[in-house]
């Protein structure tokens, strides 16, 4: 069709208003094909897509609306659309046209006049479409009536009071019902759109309408497929049957060739998963969901991206889904980076004793890759590999240790930084490698690697033969240092010299640092941590190594994960911005509605414990909260993490007040009352951590986030880390 | 759940066509088209922007996310700033393009200007600016917005205006089916089928292969008159997995038999996307790489020597086409080779790229090249695998065969055709 295409391009240049409005004249008279007019509005729209003004011409354009052309008509209508609210006070001039196309014979002009009074929300038009609107929503065209459908959801945002006391509300809900799958769509679309804003009128969804709204799966485009799907999460299941005969009518939508459908269609089944018991079907979806998120990997690097992100979530919570699947998410050389990096971040995840060799192989390879950020996550997750799987721990080990020969300067300083962190996961098994880490001092260069053998230094300083002398030669530049590598400093320094109390050496190395820390730096960190070891020194040694070397807490990688109610909560936002982010909307889009998990007497037990209800000011959060979500299902939260301290902090109520009207609407919504559930479980309940502050996903950044120094595995209490 | 609007960007990041914007500030398009431009421009390669975009906006607080892909040489940008679903944006835009696709051919600056009014119909009927998408089956906008074809331009020659051709078919949206026109009408009726499946494989250094895939996809042309309802049952139907279906598919007729039962549209669409896994008992069963790599390549002080032989496994058909590419790192300078059988090479300076093309292997035999390349960097350090390109014709790794095709609803015995051809995009690591 190419070639045979017009050539309008000659439209595009810059035309004066003067101009146009004589040709406009001249196209009053002998033009009887209209063709005159139409290439002058050509060059009116043309002009007005390239951003000039020809609002000056709207008396003129106007005039044209009377003209039995289609074509035409669109044009003057489009330009009507740019510069109706300009030139309110002129509006009145079209009303009568809108009203004739209205009752037009033709349904496209029918729905078109509708459409376009819609887009100009001043009073003059709204009180036009009201009347106009009611009909339409009767039409006997199906193309008119999906139209008007839309136009509510805009007569609701320009006055919504008029459109709830004119019953529109009312005539959209008889449109779940209408004979036409797209007529459903559109009026699921609007409704939605209505239950979104904050001042709307709640849109919820019984047994019956949802199995109608699925009946209409069937026939509807794929746009109201996801419109219909989207829908279903505002039913609330109240027998766990409902939500297992949902599911299974969900299913097959995982087929669709629509990528965001399969997407949406997945995130009705996490919802409904909450409210289940079958486990036989619980795991056969899990086993269904799989496929279909790994065909989205064959689709565009955009595509891949997103599904990635929300797989990462995805396998938190339902870890059975993509188990066996870790060779998927192998990365190709040409990968864009940022599928890459979520790829590796994956792999990671599905991680297990019976695929780490695979994994690890997987990992060496990329980390003699090209790509320097790539190369670097690669050798850092090969240490979180040690860390997590301790049967892949030595030959992880001796994979870092082959990097290192390799004296790229940012792989051996990635391995140094992640082998700290195997010493502290694998005590008294692996110091061994010490001399070799400390072959490579001089190729470190970055502050994390370095305070990282600093801190291996100080904290083994009683097997490394020589530590006093790297002591010396390290704090040689102790003053140029960044703060980072000075605390670090400090502390081994101390540590060094409670190691080895009876040598000058460290005695005079510990003086000297402790002196620059107390009277040459600025930082009032370094300062205090000076004062503090220096009168802790000074009063009773032996208590400050007690201290300083006290036992450290173990490490864990569960740290990382999210804490299972957040994930809860963001799985509802499955495939939306906020799973991209890893972020709540309500915390960064202005004025979107939280969405939370409703209590239902079929909510799964679990989930009800760790509910986060919809940002609810001035109330306590529920204080526990389970740290990852673990494989295991079924109460297994007690216990699993002893040495966590809780933090008490009391929370803070951060929303401002409108999102809590909001809120509280909902909560007084729900059939039952969520309070009691979290109440209830207080007792019995396992206080473990919990991100300080009122925001449950204050620790989200943290463990997911884009950076490095985000994924590193710590100790819960990150204060006591800091000084020992 | 809605889009605020579609920009598509020409190749110097200018903006030629946008939708409205009408419930936004004017700078919010702006806003975006900058972003993207100087996220593009501050990335060392385009391919590596992240392609949902967090867009500050003007007044701090109430950012919103810009979602962009590159189709050809436009680039397409969707601003979402409500809680939106960025696969819905990307799967909107990608629709948008196959119709623009479907209207002009190839998409051009040129092309999307010169036809203007036309991309703005469409534009108006397949977003409304409340961002929801309305129409997008070819087969219905066909009714509404009359293509740029040269019957279209004839007609408005002799007068007969647009509103008379719509009213021809007086009633848009008549046909129960949303995907298909009602009243098509054909002399001959017939309906094809494009197989077309792709390996995709990653090879370790041993020869064997890390993951090996192959995806398939089923494109279809239908010229059948009326509403047909097809029954197409595939000879190897359970070794295709995870497929997934055009919106005209019953899905529950397909997970219950292994058949697909469809009314099609008519035209060009895509019928079906599949998975292909050899139905072998062990579970682990990977298509095998129809060639063998054997690469030695030495890295030198600023440069380096590349020895390559290429050895088809195949034993009676020939590979075509066959592209293999190695990224020679940054700082290389130069190649120089000499290729067996004739076969031509080529280095890019652009891409840093070593380019070794082979038009054709014949079943069972040997190809080599060998060479030597200049670095600027002391230490090249070239990308650690070859990508290997290569098409099979006549030919599918399924086997996939149409075993019957039975059509109810209409009286004719429509003529049905297939055919096959397979592709490979392999990693061979050295």
């Amino acid at each position: 069709m190419s070639g045979q295409g017009g050539q309008d391009a000659k439209f595009f240049q810059r035309g004066k208003i003067q101009e146009f409005r004589a040709e406009l004249e001249a196209a009053e008279s002998k033009d009887k094909k209209f063709t005159k007019r139409k290439t002058v509005l050509k060059k009116i729209v043309a002009n007005i897509t390239m951003g000039n003004d020809m609002s000056p011409l709207f008396t003129d354009v106007v005039q044209s609306l009377g003209t039995p052309l289609l074509e035409i008509k669109k044009m003057v209508y489009l330009f009507l659309v740019c510069y109706g609210r300009q030139k309110a006070d002129q509006l009145h001039l079209v009303i009568p046209h809108f009203l004739q196309d209205c009752n037009d014979r033709n349904p496209l002009v029918r729905a078109l006049a509708i459409r376009t009074m819609s887009y100009i929300p001043t009073p003059i038009v709204i009180e036009a479409l009201t009347e106009q609107l009611r009909h339409c929503l009767k039409d006997r065209d199906p193309y008119v009536r999906k139209t008007a459908a839309i136009c509510v959801a805009k007569l609701y945002t320009a006055d919504p009071r008029k459109a709830e006391k004119g019953g529109f509300v009312e005539m959209l809900r008889d449109l779940l019902l209408d004979s036409n799958a797209t007529v459903v769509a559109n009026a699921v679309a609007a409704l939605s759109e209505i239950g979104d804003r904050q001042d709307g009128v709640i849109f919820k969804l019984n047994l019956t309408v949802a199995n109608k709204l699925l009946t209409a799966l069937g026939e509807s485009s794929e746009w109201g497929t996801i419109y219909i799907l989207d829908s279903l999460l505002r039913y609330i299941p109240e027998r766990h049957i409902d939500a297992e005969m949902m599911a299974e009518r969900v299913i097959v939508q995982l087929n669709h060739a629509n990528s965001a459908v399969v997407l949406t269609a997945i995130k009705v089944l996490l919802y409904l998963m909450n409210y289940m018991e079958n486990r036989k079907l619980m795991e056969y979806i899990c086993k269904k969901m799989g496929p279909p998120l790994v065909t989205l990997l064959s689709s565009g690097p955009e595509v891949q991206y997103v599904a990635l992100r929300n797989i990462l979530l995805i396998i938190q919570r339902r870890p059975s889904v993509l188990k066996n699947d870790v060779k998927v998410f192998f990365c190709k050389y040409n990968d864009p980076i940022y599928v890459k990096l979520a790829k590796l971040e994956i792999m990671y995840r599905l991680a297990r004793e019976e695929n780490a060799k695979e994994v690890l192989a997987e990992l060496q390879e990329y980390a003699s890759e090209v790509d320097v950020d790539f190369v670097r996550k690669a050798v850092r997750s090969i240490g979180r590999l040690a860390i997590k799987v301790q049967e892949a721990a030595d030959s992880c080990i001796q994979a870092l240790l082959d990097l290192m020969d390799t004296k790229v300067s940012y792989v051996v300083q990635e391995a140094v930084i992640v082998i700290k962190d195997v010493f502290r996961r694998y005590p008294g098994k692996y110091e061994g490698i010490i001399p070799k880490l400390c072959e490579h001092l001089d190729l470190l260069d970055e502050p994390e690697s370095k305070a990282a053998v600093i801190w291996i230094i100080g904290q083994f300083a009683n097997r490394i033969e020589n530590a006093d002398e790297l002591m010396d030669d390290l704090t040689y530049t102790f003053l140029e240092e960044p703060t980072e590598v000075q605390l670090a400093l400090l502390t081994a320094a101390v540590k060094l010299f409670i190691y080895k109390a009876h040598s000058d050496t460290t005695k005079a190395l510990v003086h000297k640092v402790l002196k620059w820390a107390t009277e040459d730096v600025d930082n009032p960190d370094l300062r205090d941590r000076g004062f503090m070891y220096w009168r802790m020194l000074a009063i009773n040694p032996a208590v400050a190594g007690e201290i300083v070397l006290a036992e450290k807490p173990a490490i864990t990688t569960d740290a990382d994960r999210m804490d299972r109610g957040a994930l809860d909560q963001l799985l509802l936002h499955t495939g939306t911005l906020g799973s991209i982010y890893h972020k709540n909307p309500e915390t960064f889009i202005r004025n979107a509605t939280g969405r939370a998990l409703a209590d239902s007497p079929a909510l799964n037990p679990l989930s009800r414990q760790v509910l986060v209800p919809a940002s609810r000011p001035n109330l306590p959060l529920p204080a526990i909260v389970v740290p990852g979500p673990g494989p295991q299902e079924i109460s297994q939260s007690n216990g699993t993490n002893g040495s966590l301290v809780a933090t008490g902090d009391p929370p803070e109520p951060t929303r401002n007040g409108s999102t809590g009207d909001v809120a509280r609407r909902r909560s007084q919504e729900s059939p039952s009352n969520e309070g009691d559930g979290d109440d209830d479980d207080d007792d019995e309940a396992p206080v473990s951590s919990r991100p300080a502050g009122g925001d449950p996903y204050a620790g989200l950044d943290s463990a997911f986030g884009g950076s490095y120094v985000a994924d590193e595995p710590r100790p819960q209490n990150q204060d006591l880390l800091d000084l020992i | 759940m809605a889009l605020d609007g579609l920009i598509i960007l020409d190749t110097t990041g200018r903006p030629i066509v946008q939708s409205g914007f009408h419930s936004f500030p004017p700078a919010y398009p702006l806003l975006h088209i900058d972003a993207v431009n100087t996220a593009l421009a501050s990335a060392k390669r385009p391919s590596d922007v992240d392609p949902v975009i967090y867009v500050q906006g003007l007044n701090l607080e109430s950012p919103s996310a810009c979602c962009h892909m590159k189709r050809g040489e436009l680039r397409y940008l969707c601003p979402v700033s409500g809680d939106v679903d960025p696969l819905y944006a990307f799967a909107f835009l990608q629709t948008f393009v196959d119709i623009l696709h479907e209207y002009f051919g190839h998409l051009s600056a040129e092309t999307l200007k010169d036809n203007f009014d036309i991309v703005y119909q469409l534009l108006e009927e397949t977003l409304d600016s409340g961002g929801h998408p309305l129409t997008t089956s070819p087969n219905a906008l066909r009714d509404i917005v009359l293509p740029p074809s040269l019957l279209h331009k004839v007609l408005s020659v002799a007068g007969v205006s647009g509103l008379a051709s719509s009213t021809a078919t007086s009633h848009p949206f008549a046909s129960p089916i949303p995907w298909r026109k009602a009243g098509v009408r054909y002399n001959n009726n017939e309906i094809y089928f494009d197989v077309v499946e792709t390996l995709e494989a990653i090879v370790n250094k041993n020869g064997t292969p890390a993951v090996s895939t192959v995806w398939g996809r089923v494109d279809s042309n239908c010229k059948l008159s009326g509403t047909p309802d097809l029954l197409l049952t595939f000879s190897n139907a359970q070794s295709l997995l995870d497929c997934s279906f055009h919106p005209c598919v019953r899905l529950q007729r397909w997970s219950r038999d292994k058949v697909l039962s469809f009314v099609p549209p008519d035209g060009k669409f895509k019928l079906m996307d599949y998975r292909y896994a050899p139905a072998t008992a062990s579970a682990v069963a990977q298509t095998s790489i129809p060639f063998m790599l054997r690469p030695t390549v030495q890295i030198d002080e600023h440069g380096g020597s590349v020895d390559l032989t290429l050895s088809s496994r195949l034993t009676t058909r020939s590979m075509e086409n066959v592209f293999v590419e190695l990224y020679l790192g940054d700082g290389a300078s130069g190649a120089s080779c000499t290729a067996s059988h004739g076969a031509s090479w080529s280095y890019s300076p652009k891409t840093q790229t070593l380019v070794w093309e082979l038009k054709q292997i014949v079943p069972s035999a040997n190809y080599n090249i060998r060479g030597t390349f200049s670095s600027t960097a002391e230490h090249p350090r070239p990308s650690r695998a070859f990508r290997v390109r290569f098409e099979v014709p006549q030919y599918n790794y399924s086997a996939i065969k149409i075993e019957q095709l039975k059509l109810t609803g209409e009286v004719y015995k429509p003529y049905k055709g297939m055919r096959g051809s397979s592709l490979g995009n392999i990693e061979w690591r050295w």
